[in-house]
């Protein structure tokens, strides 16, 4: 059975609001997005979604040994197991609870699925004027005999002056396959500041599909930074809304792939309000048969003047059969903005090759000195030092050399 | 002072609404015309009045077939009202016809709409370098140097001769490129094309002037399909240019063209378009819809180079793109997209690389003013045997106003890694500090404003045939005039 | 020519100048110096009309015209000529097209034809032989990828085409070496005449060695604190400005 059969037989059984219900409803006539949709025009869920992936799994323990292989191990964890939230840290000021019930979102199938069935997630709540010096780190594992479909739901309000910063990680810990339906939503109050880090580096049999929503009031600063370097297929929607003036929004992701693995980042900046700013830089790394899709829109609204908006991505091909598409979109109704968008498709260039070898380093070790160097800007923005250092880690074995980019 | 400055702007804005489409006449020319409505009679009646060979009604009648099982498409960013296609007159043609042994012949009206329209044929017959070819509603009527041009094997007719006088060429190549199914508005015009243009330059020949076309509707209710077909057999090279009006009316008129070209081995197209068909009112009433189908084929070591410069239609949906199959091969895009008051464009490019070592350049600029949305749409796509194959991309846009908008739709498809993409836009104002400086030098604004739009576009501008750069640039006044940002 | 009477002018609720005055007669050369922030530039930018500044009071007299009426490019016409700290970049319209277009709109404003290109370019040669400017100039982009020396030069070679009534040489000196900066110095030496009048701008008072003026003040905080002959800027080169000043600031605090 495939996951749609699943998911009908699911919720037979189960009541839901009227809401909920009609959500529910939608989405099963329309199933999921195809690649006659615009949205989805590169990436295919066909082979995905014909998996018998069960709804309901069964529980499994966890090791304090695997949790360490995956973590940071940074001070203050919140660590969910299928999707129960099992340890939590106590920080003054941040309230971290179980998932609650958020505003509907349907502006995708995607979303409507996970808004009328989510039940698991986390809730943080960072009271006015509090400033988190330590990251927090918040752990999803998955460890499930059978292969499964999973959702979360996360609310994040970051309260007036306030600032913090947060790495998130998904992670299959069983041979079974795992989907994930992520969604997150932070809400960004005036003057506060959030740096997210997303740590996508699962095993080849899982899916994800993340949706992070960004709400911005005026005066805020907000970063997001998405590290893909695993995963069977990956599909980020990182959406950011201005709401108010003097905001800024940056983006910085790195995508190293390999085999079969497809990471396909869409992201979208809306500018609603004059005298704000937006920054994207998007690094593509492509070996063996990998794929990677690109489409990144920047919309600014009428009488949002004084926009400053800069979006670029590079893409590298390292392989004679990594493909790359990239989309990357204005549209734009103010008169008085500076945008422009940059995007290169190439190799590693051959000269500085030939440079390096000519002094003594072996030709993977230079190729992987001349991409660490094409990715280094978007990591360099990373202001977590121990995300920071897993990138560099990843990325080095990723292109199988011993080398430490961290000098 | 600020008060006098907004009141200023007010004045120069209300001076480029209310600046006149120069080429709106109509002309009063008797013409025969068939009822309006599409049928599977009209596309038979169209072919009988042209007197067409059974293979042509036959691919006409299949396209007409395609044609009432598709949808008109919605993705390009435009809005504007359906069309009602039984509403519109297939075939226009003005009466006197239809050989003219010499242009002299003309009737007396149409010759004045030609010099209206800045074309004096006997000027432009003195003028050595330029053939020209007119196709008015429908219909070819004046093909100047068609003798001159005989002497080298090079064929410049109309495509209703060329059916006649070349059917083999015709048979052979006619929706080779774009196939009649390839969209709405290439199926409706394959069914119902009236004339258009065709020329055929023969092996190892370069043409030695430049051919050119005039289009123009001038029949109220009619629609506009002409249909062009340009074969430059190997090693040959020609240069080749088309121009667009229509009257002003307060209906919107379709025009739904199809250009093929075919670039063999060795071969070289230049094909460069000012299109300014009428724009529609201040209001946004009446204009042209322009919406048409460009592609050329390009064998090994071939190119094909086309410049467009955009500045009429209501709406405009335009891609005239290059399928890169041989090794070698080059295409090129130049365009400036200039839109007003109420204009609506979504143009751009595709480029397609299949051979080896092929080579794209795109230089887009669009400028927007007024309550006008210009887009970019392109596509770059590098298939998996396109070795080395390289891309250049550069799209701007401007702004004039803030009620106006400005969109970079760009699609990047990559399927071999030996390819370099680079792809740059930018979307900006024209600089206060610019305008300051020129002022302080004693030029006005508005000119001043000219001035920086036409350094803005001189990457594109300088890709057109002399003859015509300067028209184009006066036209880009003319559309411009006053939108101060 | 021109008398600039208690001219206040600043940008969004900053007040820039604060009560200028000064008068200058044809035939004559001043030099406005004075510390980074004076004012200096404002008043240049003042003068030729640019809009981000606002004037709150004063007025400025050109020939019996008050300059605050009229618009940028109306007082070019007059025959106001700045030259620029940093010319624009104008990409795509080449120098000689861009020099062209503002001759010809000059002689519009005065009810003139354009002028015939024959007549033009004879000027254009006659001139640039006059700033030891290099062929293929004329048709390189406006300042487009111009070095800084380069940009200058164009400025006062516009000058010497447009032949204003009044100059204001706005940091015409600065980042110019000795030799450029010669040249420069002999252009404007050249095109000085009993008839206009210029205004030198400058930090430093190398360039007054080359262009000597009449008359030297010196720019504090919004207002001119001293006046005197060519000897203070040598005495200004000699102390600085803190004596001046100083004292400046106890009057007005």
């Amino acid at each position: 059975m495939g996951l749609i059969e699943n998911l009908k037989s699911y919720t037979e059984g189960i009541n839901l609001s009227s809401d909920k219900k009609e959500l529910l409803d939608s989405f099963l006539t329309k199933g999921f997005p195809s690649i006659k949709d615009e949205e989805w025009k590169y990436t295919s869920l066909r082979k995905v979604v014909k998996n018998d992936f069960k709804i309901d799994e069964s529980s499994f323990d966890i090791s304090e040994n695997e949790i360490e292989n995956y973590s940071l191990n940074l001070v203050d964890r919140i660590l969910f197991v299928n999707g129960n939230l099992i340890s939590k840290p106590s920080i003054k000021g941040v309230t971290i609870s179980n998932f609650s019930e958020g505003n509907i979102t349907n502006n995708t199938e995607m979303s409507s699925l996970n808004s009328a069935l989510a039940k698991k997630g986390f809730t943080i709540s960072v009271d006015k004027n509090i400033v988190v010096e330590n990251p927090i780190e918040i752990l999803f594992f998955t460890n499930s005999e059978t292969d499964n479909f999973q959702q979360y739901r996360n609310q994040i309000s970051v309260g007036e002056n306030a600032e913090i910063k947060f790495v998130e990680r998904i992670q299959n810990l069983n041979k079974s396959k795992c989907f994930v339906n992520h969604f997150t939503q932070i809400n960004v109050a005036k003057n506060a500041k959030i740096e997210y880090n997303k740590i996508q580096n699962n095993t080849n049999n899982s899916t994800l599909i993340d949706t992070l929503n960004v709400f911005q009031e005026s005066d805020t600063n907000c970063c997001v930074n998405t590290l893909i370097f695993g995963g069977e297929l990956t599909r980020n929607n990182l959406n950011f809304e201005q709401n108010g003036t003097n905001c800024d929004s940056n983006m910085n992701g790195v995508s190293v792939l390999d085999d079969n693995q497809i990471a396909d980042n869409h992201t979208f900046v809306d500018h609603k309000q004059a005298h704000c700013r937006s920054n994207e830089m998007y690094k593509g790394i492509y070996l063996g048969d990998s794929k990677g899709v690109f489409n990144g829109k920047i919309m600014v609204r009428q009488d949002a003047q004084k926009i400053d908006a800069f979006q670029s991505n590079n893409n590298l091909l390292l392989s004679e059969t990594s493909t790359i598409d990239s989309k990357p979109q204005l549209e734009i109704y103010a008169d008085d903005v500076k945008c422009s968008h940059g995007c290169t498709i190439g190799q590693l260039d051959e000269d500085a090759l030939f440079y390096m070898r000519s002094r003594g380093i072996g030709v993977e070790e230079a190729k992987a000195v001349l991409t660490y160097a094409f990715a280094s800007e978007a990591i360099e923005n990373i202001s977590v030092e121990e995300v920071k250092l897993l990138a560099q880690k990843l990325l080095a074995k990723k292109l199988n050399v011993d080398l430490d980019f961290s000098l | 002072m600020i008060e006098k400055k907004q009141l200023s702007e007010d004045k120069l804005l209300e001076k480029v609404t209310t600046t006149e489409y120069k080429y709106g006449f109509t002309t009063d020319i008797e013409s025969d015309t068939i009822p309006k409505g599409l049928s599977e009679d009209v596309v038979r009646i169209i072919s009988a009045k042209k007197n067409e060979p059974q293979w042509m009604l036959d691919y006409r009648l299949k396209a007409y077939k395609a044609w009432i099982e598709m949808e008109e498409p919605e993705w390009a960013n435009v809005s504007y009202a359906k069309p009602n296609y039984q509403d519109i007159i297939y075939y226009s043609a003005p009466k006197q016809k239809p050989v003219l042994d010499s242009l002299d012949d003309l009737d007396p009206e149409m010759k004045k709409m030609f010099d209206k329209l800045g074309i004096s044929i006997n000027e432009q017959n003195k003028l050595a370098n330029v053939a020209v070819d007119i196709v008015m509603d429908s219909v070819s009527v004046a093909t100047s140097f068609k003798e001159k041009l005989g002497d080298l094997g090079i064929i410049f007719c109309s495509i209703s001769d060329a059916i006649q006088d070349h059917p083999k060429l015709v048979k052979k190549y006619l929706g080779t490129v774009v196939p009649a199914r390839d969209n709405f508005f290439s199926a409706l015009n394959s069914a119902v094309f009236s004339d258009g243009s065709f020329c055929y330059i023969p092996k190892g020949i370069k043409c030695p002037m430049e051919l050119s076309t005039y289009f123009r509707i001038n029949e109220a209710g009619t629609g506009q399909f002409e249909r062009t077909l340009l074969i430059a057999d190997e090693g040959s090279q020609v240069s080749y240019l088309e121009g667009c009006t229509a009257p002003m009316r307060d209906e919107n008129q379709l025009h739904a063209a199809v250009v093929e070209l075919i670039a063999m081995d060795d071969a070289d197209i230049k094909y460069s378009t000012v299109q300014n068909w009428y724009p529609g009112n201040a209001e946004g009433v009446g204009g042209v819809f322009n919406f048409v189908t460009k592609r050329g084929i390009c064998y090994k070591n071939a190119k094909i180079s086309w410049t467009q410069v955009e500045t009429g239609s209501a709406v405009t949906w335009k891609y005239p793109s290059c399928i890169l199959k041989g090794d070698n091969s080059i295409g090129e895009f130049f365009s400036v997209a200039v839109t007003n008051n109420f204009q609506q464009a979504d143009t751009g490019t595709k480029m397609i690389h299949l051979g080896k070592n092929t080579k794209s350049t795109i230089i887009a600029k669009g400028i927007s003013a007024g309550k006008s949305n210009g887009n970019y749409r392109g596509l770059v796509r590098i298939a998996k045997g396109a070795t080395n194959s390289r891309n250049f991309s550069q799209c701007d846009s401007l702004l004039m106003g803030d009620k106006c908008g400005s969109h970079t739709f760009p699609y990047i498809e990559v399927k071999n890694n030996s390819s370099k993409i680079e792809h740059e836009a930018t979307t900006s104002k024209i600089g206060e500090d610019q305008l300051f400086y020129c002022n302080q030098r004693g030029i006005g604004t508005e000119q001043a404003i000219t001035l920086i739009v036409n350094g803005y576009c001189k990457d594109v501008l300088n890709q057109l045939p002399m003859e015509f750069a300067v028209e184009a640039q006066k036209l880009l006044e003319i559309s411009l005039e006053g939108s101060v940002g | 020519m021109l008398k600039i009477n208690n001219l206040k002018a600043g940008i969004e609720d900053n007040q820039i100048l604060k009560g200028i005055n000064l008068e200058i007669k044809t035939g004559q050369v001043h030099a406005i110096m004075g510390p980074n922030g004076s004012g200096k530039s404002t008043l240049a930018s003042v003068i030729a009309g640019k809009e981000e500044y606002e004037v709150e009071g004063g007025e400025i007299d050109f020939e019996g015209t008050d300059l605050l009426d009229l618009s940028p490019e109306e007082r070019a016409h007059k025959g106001v000529f700045l030259s620029f700290q940093y010319p624009v970049e104008i990409p795509g319209i080449s120098v000689s097209n861009f020099i062209k277009t503002s001759i010809n709109e000059r002689r519009k404003a005065a009810g003139l034809d354009p002028m015939p290109a024959k007549e033009l370019l004879r000027k254009l040669r006659e001139k640039m032989e006059l700033l030891s400017i290099k062929k293929g100039y004329l048709s390189r982009n406006m300042n487009d990828g111009f070095s800084g020396g380069e940009k200058k030069r164009n400025e006062i070679f516009q000058m010497a085409i447009l032949e204003p009534k009044l100059s204001i040489l706005d940091e015409t000196d600065s980042g110019l070496d000795i030799d450029a900066l010669r040249i420069v110095a002999n252009g404007v030496n050249k095109l000085r005449s009993e008839d206009n009048a210029t205004i030198v701008i400058t930090h430093y008072q190398r360039l007054l060695d080359y262009i000597v003026p009449d008359f030297v003040h010196v720019l504090h905080n919004g207002r001119i604190i001293k006046s005197g002959g060519k000897e203070l800027a040598h005495e200004l080169e000699e102390k600085g400005y803190d004596w001046i000043t100083k004292e400046a600031d106890k009057k007005w605090d």
